[in-house]
């Protein structure tokens, strides 16, 4: 059956209270983007890391936040607040910046990609690989969000203003290991 | 990230080593567009020794097989495991990317294209 998904825009969602999760504030530098990664998921139970998967899907979040909500201004903050155990993970990730003002645009533009994915349509979905604005250079993937609204299984939620981010995941307790054919 | 490339017949295999991230991922676009201006006409990307992937990764393997396929040449990508396979699942594209299990295999299947060709 199709199911589509979508980045809510909301305030007031419940993944966007920050109560009970650390903080951890860093400086918008982009060469460092993997290594903030790196800090907020040594808080997490190894259960849930699945290898490097967790720490890739939140270094995507600090990706955009440094490179596209602050644009690299070393003195723009990026805020995370985090909280994990084996059973969930949930994030928000704070910019300084405007806001990711075509959120709209782009939810509209993945209720289509996913519509020529369902169909296997290859031919129309080659328009729909990348999400691009007037701001994206040619290092830009423009993929990840649609990465991101399938592993946060739990929600992706933005503030009204579109500069705060917030993720949610369930994980499955496990007895031992990891199935990475799951 | 390096890359080292071997020569099989007219076939180039790229072996990937290191992470494909936000700061290494356009080498690998740089040398396939070099290649592709030198006329080479088939490539393996081997991914055995790629154990992260992200966006800009993605990004760049959807580039150079687009770039591939309109000049009519072929791409096999090989050895895709752990969580590299799990983030091109996430961003569904297993069944567009011209996944093989290994180089052997996606030299078998260049061979057999080329006869057909």
């Amino acid at each position: 059956m199709f199911e589509h998904k979508e980045i809510i825009i909301d305030d007031n969602n419940k993944l966007l209270n920050r109560e009970g999760l650390f903080l951890k504030e860093f400086q918008s530098d982009f060469r460092q983007v993997r290594f903030f990664s790196m800090v907020i998921v040594q808080k997490a139970p190894p259960e849930i890391k699945e290898i490097n998967l967790l720490e890739q899907q939140i270094s995507e979040l600090i990706k955009n936040a440094v490179k596209h909500g602050n644009n690299k201004d070393i003195n723009k903050k990026v805020r995370i607040w985090a909280a994990f155990d084996t059973s969930f993970a949930h994030v928000i990730v704070e910019d300084e910046g405007e806001g990711f003002k075509q959120l709209e645009d782009w939810n509209e533009f993945n209720k289509k990609r996913s519509e020529c994915f369902e169909n296997q349509d290859f031919d129309a979905m080659e328009k729909y690989f990348a999400y691009r604005t007037d701001k994206s250079d040619e290092n830009d993937g423009g993929n990840a969000l649609f990465a991101t609204l399938e592993y946060w299984d739990g929600g992706v939620v933005f503030n009204n203003k579109k500069n705060c981010i917030a993720v949610y995941k369930n994980f499955e307790k496990k007895k031992h290991g990891i199935d990475l054919n799951k | 990230m390096e890359i080292k490339l071997k020569k099989y017949s007219s076939t180039y295999i790229i072996e990937v080593v290191g992470d494909m991230d936000l700061y290494s991922s356009f080498e690998l676009k740089n040398v396939v567009t070099k290649m592709l201006a030198k006329d080479i006409k088939n490539y393996v990307v081997d991914l055995a020794k790629v154990d992260y992937i992200d966006s800009s990764g993605i990004g760049v393997l959807i580039h150079i097989f687009s770039n591939i396929k309109k000049l009519n040449r072929i791409l096999k990508i090989s050895n895709v495991h752990g969580s590299v396979e799990k983030v091109i699942k996430l961003t569904k594209l297993s069944q567009y990317f011209p996944i093989v299990g290994s180089v052997k295999e996606a030299l078998i299947q260049i061979e057999q294209a080329k006869k057909v060709q």
